[in-house]
């Protein structure tokens, strides 16, 4: 700390020229950031503005980010969904098949990754591997043996076969929340196993504090491809009272008749906004990160 | 941290594994029995998972790849006559390699080195960086949903932003969607401009660094070039590996964006059609899903080699903070 | 404290997922003497809201049915219902499509209609034998048609008009067309006609006008190659005059809201004749369109013929086949039904419906509804449905080895009409073998 008094005395030339290059970097990384980040949101401002065309405007005034009038209709349209089921029942599918299949994959896979990524146990590395391999199997191929299966169990039209499966965690993000459980120290659970805990209290007291950013980043892609996912609610939610947003978006576009884009540019920014903010809610998680390694206590 | 907390400078990390308190005495082969019961009793979710939902309708994949199924009903056994239809007379077979492997190979790093820089720029507390964060985080929210191709399609049109960005700046337009040689960098753009997901990653990874480091190294003198080679990118190695395998496969399986922006067909001459999309056709538009299936086994193959390799050379290049081997 | 905060919010939206978890059926319990009826289609907005209004109607004239639906669009709906198949999920009554209707036929999924029709069960005294020949497979009728349309070339009459032309003939020659087209290209300076000259459906329509069958006896059908190369030579000779859009210009365009005659990018337009509402939409109201025969070859028979744009089918596994057929009949012949439904999915079929329809239609179908009477005077007799196989020669031989190549100047159409046939030939065969 003496050394910072000393600083204090020198010419305010120095602190002058120190402060403004701090300015002209702040300037200058909102500027680079500011703009690309500008570019990054430009089809999105596309999408925005799009959703409040008419459907001529669209496609004519294919450019222009700023709307002639700002038509509503296309979010009272779309809203009203199809046949009497509207937009409200399609957003509470989508929550639950997201909220539970998020909650589900995230406490389940980070269960597993310590399982995988702190206890040694015979086999390890063969299960590991065998985990590894089926992701890199397309799924496009799995979707007949499994709806098979699940119609047999009557499931067909309930979320079960959405649901349950993601018990069984998942392993991007098991493999995910393993290269963050290798990246804590063991200090702690040395100390821990001294004092005489076992795996699971290593693993609730110990290592689950330190992951909070790898969970928090797991539940926000989860819920977002969750969220997004339309080739399962496709075959599993048939009945138009279970449509998924995903789903629903997609029955508004037919390659031979009309189409009503507007309304699917509207319901697509609504449906942009609960993955929105659950994302800025949960990002402060993600970074506060650790405060201190916990060794002083 | 025994090293910091003794005062002795931070040079080379990697020294610090093995100068910790207590490094030779890690218990090991006295727990062995108990960690079994434990460790199974960690991946049982995944495991009980697997073979309740998975095992089967892998198994039956795997023989499908064997045989003639329409999916509507009839199915015969044919040996290996998928593959060798594959391998010696499917000419948009070798299309779909070529243009799977180009997709893989050159997005994978633009997009990893991308999510990289941005989660590094957006790893502080200025003012308004929870904004920025969103900002690029966005476009991967809206994955692949009909509205965003066509929204691309307008933006690569012929009098599209793109080309009228370029005409301001005196270059050349470009048939970005109609020209075989520049369809594909379309998807590819589409992916760099969607790597919201690995910068997450990223900056999680980041957010893991404990400051402390970063502080003794400052004062020690170090500058941020030396800090972020000797600090952030050796502890975000764990990090980076992840990212790279999993975009890697992930890549592989590209569908959704591929689908939807070309609209299925693999136009303009096969140079969009993506393995996974060639796939789906095989499966569901032209009833040949046990040629799909053999497909699918092809594809689980080079994935699976190209990740071994991936992981094989990890030892060279991924440091953990808890590996004793 | 932020422990605490983030653990309650994590809480309390379990909860609330959970209890609205408790809201969804699970399975539903029905009256024991109500009868379930599963119908399924593709469609878009509008065709849904309507069909279920219909569905409504007919639940009220009869309260012992419960019809149960389900609903896509085009693509997710045959991934569905390939799955659904495969599962033993099938609806009763599904909706098909022409290129579908023999592969669903031939692997008995479907119910022969035959004697519905006979019995009156479905009436079809009303509906011209033409209009149902499209949904024959072999000797049996597999699929009502819900709707006639058929192929049609939309003409922007303003772009004639401002190019100081007259509008051509009904029955055009392609020679015709090239004139045409290069006049239309020289006075306006755009595209005469952006896509359609390479689409299948034109390269069979081209064989209809020839006397031809595109495919007989699970091969092709036709033998001389010669009229395809000089229809292909013409092609690229228009696209080397600037009057026709090349493959690579034309993949810009997808959907038909973004077509290059809306923009005022062409003058001609392929599409199906129930397609022109989507267009017109998509232009704006003060727009005028016609809707006009195709060209045909030089003494050769009219290109046009009466498609049905999509059917009803009853599916094998349906328990209730007669109530399925008493649901389609009213589809069909009912007048309030198809007051609401209006057309939506192309021209009834049924004389009676057609006439009643008249008064309450908009421009678009107003042409539609006419084109279709003047096709009616002269056209070519439906070729049978395409064989099985015929996706995987669409997909995996015309486009990728045939069409494309050509226009992208790879081969020549001599070897184009090759590999076609050679290639063609080879998958349409495997395809037969099952």
């Amino acid at each position: 700390m003496q050394n910072v008094e000393s600083l204090r005395q020198p010419s305010t030339q120095l602190q002058i020229r120190k402060r403004n290059r701090k300015i002209a970097q702040t300037v200058l990384y909102h500027l680079t950031v500011g703009l690309v980040g500008l570019l990054m949101l430009y089809p999105v401002l596309w999408l925005i503005a799009s959703s409040f065309k008419a459907p001529d405007e669209i496609w004519t005034q294919v450019n222009s980010l700023i709307p002639s009038q700002l038509r509503i209709e296309n979010y009272i349209t779309g809203w009203a969904g199809f046949g009497g089921f509207s937009f409200a029942v399609f957003f509470q599918n989508s929550f639950i098949y997201a909220g539970l299949g998020t909650l589900f994959v995230v406490a389940s896979s980070t269960i597993v990754a310590y399982g995988f990524g702190r206890v040694k146990f015979r086999g390890r590395t063969f299960w590991f591997t065998l985990m590894m391999l089926t992701l890199m199997l397309p799924g496009q191929v799995l979707i007949i043996p499994q709806y098979i299966i699940f119609s047999r169990l009557n499931w067909i039209n309930t979320f079960w076969p959405l649901l349950l499966p993601r018990l069984g965690g998942d392993v991007f993000f098991i493999f995910m929340i393993i290269q963050f459980i290798r990246g804590i120290p063991m200090d702690l659970d040395e100390a821990a196993m001294i004092d005489g805990a076992g795996q699971r209290e290593i693993f609730l007291h110990v290592i689950l504090p330190q992951l909070k950013p790898a969970i928090i980043t797991a539940a926000i892609f989860s819920f977002y491809w969750t969220w997004e996912d339309f080739l399962g609610p496709l075959i599993y939610l048939t009945k138009p009272e279970l449509y998924t947003v995903s789903v629903a978006l997609r029955n508004f576009s037919d390659p031979n008749t009309v189409t009503n884009w507007g309304a699917i540019f509207a319901m697509l920014c609504l449906s942009l906004v609960p993955v929105f903010v659950i994302f800025a809610f949960f990002q402060r998680y993600i970074v506060e990160g650790i405060a201190t390694t916990g060794l002083k206590g | 941290m025994g090293q910091a907390e003794a005062g002795i400078p931070i040079t080379d990390l990697s020294e610090t594994a093995d100068v910790r308190p207590g490094a030779r005495t890690r218990l090991k082969t006295k727990d062995f029995k108990r960690n079994d019961l434990a460790g199974y009793l960690f991946i049982s979710p995944w495991l009980i998972g697997f073979f309740l939902f998975s095992l089967i309708p892998i198994g039956i994949s795997l023989w499908l790849a064997f045989t003639d199924y329409d999916i509507l009903g009839d199915w015969r056994y044919v040996g290996l006559q998928n593959f060798q239809q594959m391998f010696f007379s499917d000419v948009r077979y070798g299309r779909s390699i070529k243009a799977t492997f180009e997709y893989v190979f050159v997005s994978v790093p633009l997009r990893l080195i991308f999510a990289l820089i941005v989660a590094m720029l957006l790893n502080t507390k200025r003012r308004g960086v929870y904004w920025y964060r969103a900002a690029y985080y966005i476009p991967s929210v809206i994955g692949g949903s009909v509205a965003v191709a066509v929204m691309w399609r307008q933006i690569f049109g012929r009098q599209g932003v793109v080309n009228a960005v370029m005409a301001m700046l005196g270059l050349d337009t470009v048939n970005w969607l109609g020209n075989p040689d520049t369809a594909i960098w379309t998807l590819i753009l589409l992916a760099v401009w969607q790597f919201g997901s690995p910068m997450l990653v990223f900056l999680a990874g980041l957010r893991q660094i404990p400051q402390e480091l970063y502080e003794a190294a400052s004062i020690d003198g170090g500058s941020s070039w030396q800090q972020f080679f000797r600090i952030t990118l050796p502890l975000l190695t764990p990090v980076i590996f992840f990212n790279l395998v999993m975009q890697t496969i992930g890549s592989f399986k590209a569908f959704t964006q591929a689908f939807i922006i070309t609209g299925g067909t693999g136009a303009p001459l096969d140079t969009t059609l993506f393995y996974s999309l060639y796939l789906y056709n095989r499966a569901f538009v032209t009833y040949q899903m046990g040629y799909a299936a053999a497909m699918a086994w092809v594809m689980l193959g080079i994935i699976a080699v190209l990740t071994a390799i991936n992981f094989k050379l990890s030892s060279l290049w991924v440091y953990y903070e808890t590996d004793v081997r | 404290m932020k422990q605490l905060r983030f653990r309650f919010v994590l809480f309390s939206l379990v909860a609330a997922l959970l209890l609205s978890l408790g809201g969804v059926p699970v399975s539903t319990a029905r009256a024991q003497d109500v009868t379930v009826l599963p119908v399924t289609w593709w469609g878009s907005q509008t065709r849904h809201d309507r069909t279920i209004q219909v569905i409504e109607m007919y639940e009220a004239e009869h309260p012992n049915v419960d019809i149960t639906y389900e609903f896509a669009s085009f693509n997710d709906y045959w991934t569905r219902l390939n799955t659904q198949a495969a599962g033993g999920q099938l609806a009763c009554v599904m909706q098909q499509d022409y290129a579908y209707l023999a592969e669903w036929a031939s692997r008995d999924l479907l119910l022969p209609l035959d004697e519905y029709y006979e019995s009156g069960a479905i009436d079809v005294s009303n509906v011209p034998e033409a209009l149902l020949a499209g949904g024959q497979v072999g000797d049996h009728y597999y699929g009502i048609s819900l709707g006639t349309n058929s192929q049609a070339f939309i003409l922007d009459v303003d772009a004639f008009e401002r190019a100081g032309l007259d509008l051509p003939s009904p029955d055009w020659t392609w020679t015709e067309f090239e004139e045409t087209a290069l006049a239309l290209h020289d006075a306006l300076g755009i595209w005469a006609m952006g896509y359609g000259l390479e689409d299948v459906q034109m390269w069979k329509s081209l064989l209809l006008g020839l006397g031809e069958l595109p495919f007989v006896d699970g091969q092709l059908g036709y033998e001389d190659d010669q009229p395809i190369i000089d229809y292909y030579n013409m092609i690229l000779r228009l696209q080397a005059a600037g009057a026709y859009a090349t493959r690579a210009e034309q993949l810009e365009f997808t959907s038909i809201e973004n077509s290059p005659i809306v923009t005022g990018l062409e003058v001609i337009r392929y599409q199906w004749s129930n397609q022109l509402s989507a267009v017109w939409n998509a232009a704006g109201p003060d727009r005028h369109f016609r809707l006009w025969h195709l060209p045909r070859p030089e003494g050769g028979q009219s290109q046009n013929y009466l498609k049905p744009s999509m059917f009803f089918s009853i599916t094998a596994q349906c328990p209730n086949p007669d109530l399925a057929a008493d649901f389609i009949n009213y589809f069909t012949n009912s007048l309030e039904a198809n007051d609401v439904l209006l057309a939506e999915r192309g021209v009834p079929i049924s004389t009676v419906v057609r006439e009643h329809l008249l008064p309450s239609l908009d421009a678009a179908q107003t042409e539609a509804f006419d084109f279709l009477a003047r096709v009616e005077q002269d056209f070519s007799p439906i070729f049978p449905p395409d064989p099985p196989g015929f996706s995987d020669f669409l997909n995996n031989v015309y486009t990728p080895l045939f069409m494309e190549p050509i226009l992208y100047g790879q081969i020549t159409p001599e070897e184009g009409v090759v590999i076609l046939r050679t290639e063609g030939n080879a998958v349409l065969q495997a395809a037969a073998g099952n």
